[in-house]
């Protein structure tokens, strides 16, 4: 199973989010901000699954996914939005850009636990 | 007149040799070092020095555990500072809680080329053009003359600051926004030079009652004249990345527990109170709403999808 890179600059999701999945069983990196993401999806090909926030600094969640595609040519790394954006128009650029599915906060880890597993292997 | 942006580092060496070679490095590289003896670090770190980053050697304070101890405290009390650190020994040292874990870069006495790599990547991580720079000085320059009209105004060089550390009273908040740039300009300072000046008779702090209300209308009135100049020199017109030119300072004045958004109108408060269960108040909180740019009560419209998606939160939607 590939690793599950957590991308929010609020510390409490990362703690929330990567202690959920870590606990059963998934192995798990963060990062605070989608330039700090991009980075680590750069440098890192184990990672298969991404659950990113939209609204960050330095670099927001849908520019970091429109980069991984473009710059990174990466089109294999699975990308779900775990923010508190539900506006239409942004779910639309984040399916042109390649996010996989859409959260809207707060997380509930249960519900998607099964899927995050698969979206990982 | 070119400017090139600093920034200050806290050096924690006590080797004769290695702080030679760093100064050269520092002069070099557009760092200012800041010594301080090890019986005064935790006083400097509570200080408000602008700092961008700590250079720590592994026998500062004494052994590399003591030198453990002081950084774990930095990283606790300090955590936005980078801690770059001079090792004797890089090789020494896998476990778990080693002073290793609390450094951002590591350099040795041999070879300090790494740290010009972890300061790129940390403090000069992003290219403030000099012409904006300067132009910033300048515009702010001429704003704080024309506030202040008898006394002279004078600018340190620019640095990079990556504390959090709050200077003086009172300061304002004002958002910048543009195509290429999105953030906030902040400007802070203490109440007493302008208090005096105020109760002096200063035409500056306007009319009325002379208390601390004053100090922040000075200090608002220049923010305004900054960040107009700013705008008008920055931002052209037709930019499209301005949803509203409009904007106005906030004002906080934390000496008298204070803030002010710029608007009469009263805002629209919710006090939030969570009890434990037996009943004991535990976490309160108070939620203001303040329109105080714009407010037209009367297009007021709910998003029925949303209420919906209110229901649904949590839930993974795939495509």
């Amino acid at each position: 199973m590939g690793k599950i890179l957590i991308v929010d600059d609020s510390s409490t999701v990362r703690d929330e989010v990567g202690g959920f999945l870590s606990r059963n069983g998934l192995d798990t990196l963060t990062a605070v901000d989608g330039r700090d993401g991009l980075e680590k999806i750069r440098t890192d090909p184990a990672i298969r699954l991404v659950v990113c926030d939209v609204n960050m600094p330095n670099m927001d969640g849908l520019t970091m996914v429109e980069k991984v595609r473009s710059e990174l040519g990466n089109a294999l790394v699975n990308i779900i939005m775990l923010t508190t954006e539900s506006n239409p128009n942004m779910k639309e650029r984040g399916k042109a850009a390649g996010v996989r599915g859409w959260i809207v906060k707060p997380f509930k880890g249960e519900s998607v636990l099964e899927t995050f597993k698969k979206l990982s292997t | 007149m070119q400017q090139t942006v600093l920034s200050k580092v806290l050096v924690l060496e006590n080797d004769p040799d290695c702080l030679d070679h760093l100064k050269q490095f520092c002069d070099t590289t557009g760092l200012i070092g800041v010594r301080v003896n090890p019986g005064h670090v935790v006083k400097v770190l509570s200080s408000t020095l602008d700092l961008g980053a700590i250079l720590l050697a592994e026998n500062y304070a004494g052994t590399r555990t003591e030198t453990r101890v002081l950084a774990r405290y930095i990283r606790h009390s300090r955590p936005e500072l980078p801690i770059f650190l001079r090792l004797d020994n890089p090789a020494e040292g896998d476990t778990a809680d080693d002073l290793t874990t609390f450094a951002s870069g590591i350099y040795t006495r041999e070879d300090i080329s790494p740290l010009k790599q972890s300061l790129d990547r940390y403090l000069f991580s992003l290219l403030y053009p000099d012409s904006l720079v300067n132009g910033i000085m300048e515009l702010s320059m001429n704003a704080l003359s024309q506030q202040f009209t008898d006394l002279d105004v004078s600018c340190c060089q620019p640095s990079l600051v990556r504390d959090r550390i709050i200077f003086g009273e009172v300061f304002t908040l004002i958002p910048l926004e543009s195509s290429w740039f999105k953030g906030y300009m902040l400007l802070q300072t203490g109440e007493a030079g302008i208090m005096q000046r105020v109760q002096a008779g200063d035409p500056s702090g306007g009319p009325g009652r002379i208390d601390f209300r004053r100090v922040n209308n000075v200090l608002s009135e220049v923010t305004n004249l900054i960040w107009g100049a700013f705008k008008n020199r920055y931002i052209p017109a037709d930019d499209p990345g301005t949803r509203s030119p409009v904007q106005v300072p906030i004002v906080i004045n934390h000496a008298h527990q204070y803030v002010s958004f710029g608007s009469d109108h009263p805002h629209l408060c919710f006090e939030y109170t969570l009890k434990n269960r037996i009943g004991e108040a535990v976490v309160c909180f108070q939620q203001w709403f303040v329109f105080n740019l714009n407010w037209s009560p009367e297009r007021f419209r709910e998003i029925p999808e949303a209420m919906a998606d209110l229901v649904e939160s949590g839930e993974l939607e795939l495509f």
